[in-house]
């Protein structure tokens, strides 16, 4: 019904889209997402042709090129076919009209209804958003934000139009009229085709059974609305996800650094993107459809990292890993979650090459690993699991962080000892002559795992292991070293393999649990869903024996059942 | 971990002793030109000389001066000791150390190979080949190096596998370190109390190999040596010469020897905390 093609806007030399495709079908509904000054908006009015830029492509509604018709003939489609309703209702109702003259002018105008039916119609509506009937004559500037927002709803679907565009529909809704408002939406009309735009993840969700994610005037990724909550395949649409607070996803909220920034050349997102190769910077990937999505991305999006296949690694008889098949992916975290002796450590040395493997492989960005030569430690980093053995009691703080700098022989000495105390600094500990020469032993726990950390990163590593980071330290510092590995992954885009037997602390970092038992994963998938939807009774155990706080002398479990009854 | 080797030492009595005995030798070996009245080789007619002002110790049977011969003869003595301590120490660490880290089968032949000279007497291979070529003092420090690295190597070894398992080892590894560089970052630095008493040994163990070789009479003769001293003068035994002649290079011998072992005794301490005494708070 609805078919763009190539959409270029731009206002003198300011592109806000650039070349949109998109193709919208009776009684779907396609939200478009994305940041503000993403174009959203823009998209919306060029629809309507209420843009003031300059609009190049093809804008096909019904087999009607939009952009050729001439402004009379465009008039008529205007909301009597297609319809939008605002974002900022403040600014669009007429203040000396009457909530149900508002809406029954249109209808009027168009000449579609008599007076009679026209304010039969009105009220239906106006009844149909659970506007109160008592509030009919009251003024624009009468009503809260919220009836503002139903009056407008009312008054888009006034003439049925076949497309319905909704800006930012529910943004100033409360969480319950959102919902109630969603649903009406949902049911309303379900021949006529609406896109929704909005920056509002919770909106998508919904409303839209389709998705099209934007980012600097391009669609970068398009897919089912499900699919694409699920499992975000472009760096971005992640982010944003991530940085969306909901009670869907139990990890601490991340940004995306940088800022949006036009013009650039390449691929609109490259500048905050942790995966860039040197195409993203100077050619502008397209919109390929693959495994089940729409995706503009020189690399596929999101690459997986590292992955294991049927790895096993055996102590004499014992073996201590086995078959164990994992993945990581470019800018996750991935938990490993097991009690002691379940082999988390082993995993981790067999993938450094610390153990050898009995049978299985190691693959890095799916090529596999025969021999651990630097390039593979230059980009694969461990922080072990006791900070205090794993520095070397003589060297000072600045020895220590620069040592992997020496042995991979990177840059002078003095350029290694810049980039040493950058990375200290990165890692939020002191800079000054008297820390660099200051030895393990006389660092508090909390400096040293920071110190271990800052080790780790001066390769600027892809994926860094931590084995029980925070095993050694107090609640609060354990906090600061979360946070920090957090932002360490905001700002780098660094993939992590954290390991830990606090399933409490796992679901605060992780992007995906994986539970590991007498040497085997017996349980993998999305943190959210290890968490709320164990299937493992194992899993359930370690769960339960969780911490949690409680006031009350009932233990966790008893006391949600308590509640539920 | 941090165990002071000096402080050791010198908190020990026999430690503090043994230190001033060897730094006592060490100096008059040094100054032995300055302190020695004559030279060690010049010889006059007057042999057996008792004691006297001009020849504090009397002379030998061909009239050498005994005072100086015993002076010169500290140099050949701890030349020998620590010729033999530096460079059997350095093979037992250069061996230890890669079989340690190398392992497999370059491991098992080495250990097979330090096993196998152990189980030999090395005192009767010494005078066996000894008395065959007759060597000179520096064939002698390499024939006693390479005669007595083995008991080292074992040890260093030992020890160097405990230490590669440690943290800071594995985080090495892990920047993609080579055998060498952590062999000498950080497996031979947290050596050094282990390699000082296997020195320490090594050299008192060559200074008592030295003196008997000579005291038996298959060294280079032109040396001047403790042992051929004392052998030399015992064969003079019926008359009294033994009181200047054999009992102060006897000493002298013996002084070395326990100055060296007390030293090495107060060190052991570091390598085995365990023989240390309960700690005073």
């Amino acid at each position: 019904m609805l078919e763009i093609k190539d959409l270029r806007v731009s206002y003198g030399q300011d592109v806000i889209l650039n070349g949109i495709d998109l193709e919208l079908g009776s009684g779907e509904t396609l939200a478009i997402v994305g940041e503000s000054g993403t174009g959203k908006t823009t998209l919306g009015l060029s629809i309507m042709r209420l843009t003031e830029g300059t609009v190049r492509g093809v804008i096909r509604f019904n087999g009607k090129d939009l952009l050729a018709l001439s402004d009379n003939e465009m008039q008529q489609i205007r909301w009597s076919q297609i319809a939008i309703v605002f974002q900022n209702a403040n600014n669009v109702l007429n203040p000396v009209y009457t909530v149900l003259n508002q809406i029954m002018e249109p209808m009027v105008e168009h000449g579609l209804k008599s007076r009679d039916e026209a304010r039969d119609r009105t009220a239906e509506l106006l009844r149909y958003f659970g506007f109160p009937r008592d509030r009919f004559s009251a003024y624009p500037h009468q009503l809260s934000g919220g009836e503002q927002q139903r009056v407008l709803l009312a008054m888009a679907m006034a003439n049925n139009p076949e497309l319905l565009i909704l800006d930012e529909p529910l943004s100033s809704l409360d969480a319950a009229s959102r919902t109630e408002i969603g649903n009406l939406l949902r049911e309303t009309d379900k021949h006529g085709a609406k896109l929704v735009v909005t920056h509002d993840l919770d909106t998508v969700s919904k409303l839209a059974d389709r998705m099209a994610v934007l980012y600097g005037g391009k669609i970068i990724e398009a897919g089912l609305t499900r699919d694409v909550f699920s499992r975000p395949r472009h760096p971005y649409t992640r982010a944003l996800i991530r940085a969306y607070p909901n009670m869907t996803t139990v990890k601490d909220l991340q940004g995306i650094k940088g800022r949006m920034t036009r013009p650039v050349s390449g691929c609109p997102f490259h500048p905050r993107c942790t995966q860039v190769i040197d195409i993203c910077r100077t050619k502008t990937p397209h919109l390929v459809w693959s495994e089940g999505r729409h995706i503009a991305c020189h690399r596929g999006g999101i690459i997986t990292l590292l992955s294991t296949k049927n790895l096993t690694t055996s102590f004499g008889s014992l073996k201590a890993i086995e078959s164990v098949n994992l993945h990581i992916e470019a800018g996750e975290t991935l938990a490993l979650v097991g009690q002691t002796g379940s082999g988390k450590t082993t995993l981790a040395k067999t993938i450094m090459g610390l153990h050898q493997p009995t049978e299985g492989d190691v693959y890095l960005e799916n090529t596999k690993v025969d021999n651990r030569g630097k390039d593979f430690y230059k980009r694969v980093q461990m922080v072990f699991q006791n900070p205090g053995e794993s520095l070397s009691h003589r060297l000072s703080v600045l020895e220590a962080v620069m040592e992997p700098l020496d042995i991979q022989g990177i840059g002078t000495d003095e350029e290694r000892k810049e980039r040493a105390i950058q990375v200290l600094g990165e890692v939020e500990l002191p800079q000054t002559r008297n820390f660099l020469n200051k030895y393990p032993h006389q660092l508090s726990g909390g400096e040293m795992q920071r110190l271990a950390i800052a080790r780790a990163l001066v390769l600027d590593p892809a994926l860094l292991i931590a084995d029980e980071p925070t095993a050694f330290l107090d609640a609060s510092i354990q906090a600061k070293i979360l946070k920090l590995l957090l932002n360490l992954q905001e700002q780098r885009g660094l993939s992590m393999l954290y390991i830990t037997h606090d399933i409490a602390a796992a679901r605060k970092v992780s992007d995906r649990i994986a539970i590991m038992l007498d040497g085997r994963v017996i349980e993998e998938g999305p943190s959210n869903e290890i968490i709320t939807a164990p299937k493992q009774g194992y899993t359930k155990n370690l769960l339960t024996a969780a911490s949690a706080l409680h006031s009350t002398e009932s233990s966790g479990i008893e006391q949600q059942t308590l509640n539920s009854q | 971990m941090h165990i002071d080797l000096k402080k050791e030492i010198k908190e020990s009595g026999p430690g503090r002793a043994g230190l001033i005995i060897l730094l006592l030798m060490i100096a008059v070996a040094l100054l032995a030109p300055v302190i020695a009245p004559y030279n060690p080789y010049q010889q006059s007619t007057a042999s057996l000389l008792p004691p006297s002002w001009n020849h504090w110790l009397g002379t030998n049977q061909v009239g050498q001066d005994i005072w100086s011969r015993l002076v010169f003869g500290a140099r050949t003595s701890l030349l020998v000791g620590f010729g033999v301590g530096i460079l059997s120490t350095l093979l037992g660490t250069i061996f230890g150390v890669s079989a340690a880290l190398l392992g497999g089968l370059y491991e098992k032949v080495v250990m097979r190979i330090v096993d196998a000279f152990i189980v030999i007497p090395m005192i009767i291979v010494v005078i066996l080949i000894s008395a065959y070529i007759r060597p000179s003092i520096l064939t002698l420090i390499l024939l006693l190096s390479l005669l007595s690295w083995q008991g080292g190597a074992r040890i260093v070894r030992a020890q160097a596998l405990s230490l590669k398992e440690r943290g800071h080892v594995a985080a090495a590894r892990s920047f993609g370190a080579h055998h060498f560089y952590i062999a000498w970052r950080h497996i031979v630095p947290d050596l050094g109390p282990v390699l000082l008493v296997d020195f320490i040994y090594s050299v008192r163990r060559a200074v008592f190999m030295e003196a008997g070789l000579a005291f038996l009479g298959i060294t280079d003769p032109t040396v001047v040596s403790w042992g051929m001293m004392m052998r030399d003068a015992l064969s003079f035994s019926y008359l009294n010469v033994w009181q200047w002649w054999l009992v102060p290079t006897g000493v002298a011998l013996s002084l070395t020897i326990i100055g060296l072992t007390f030293v090495g005794h107060a060190a052991e301490p570091v390598i085995e905390p365990r023989l240390r005494g309960a700690e005073v708070a």
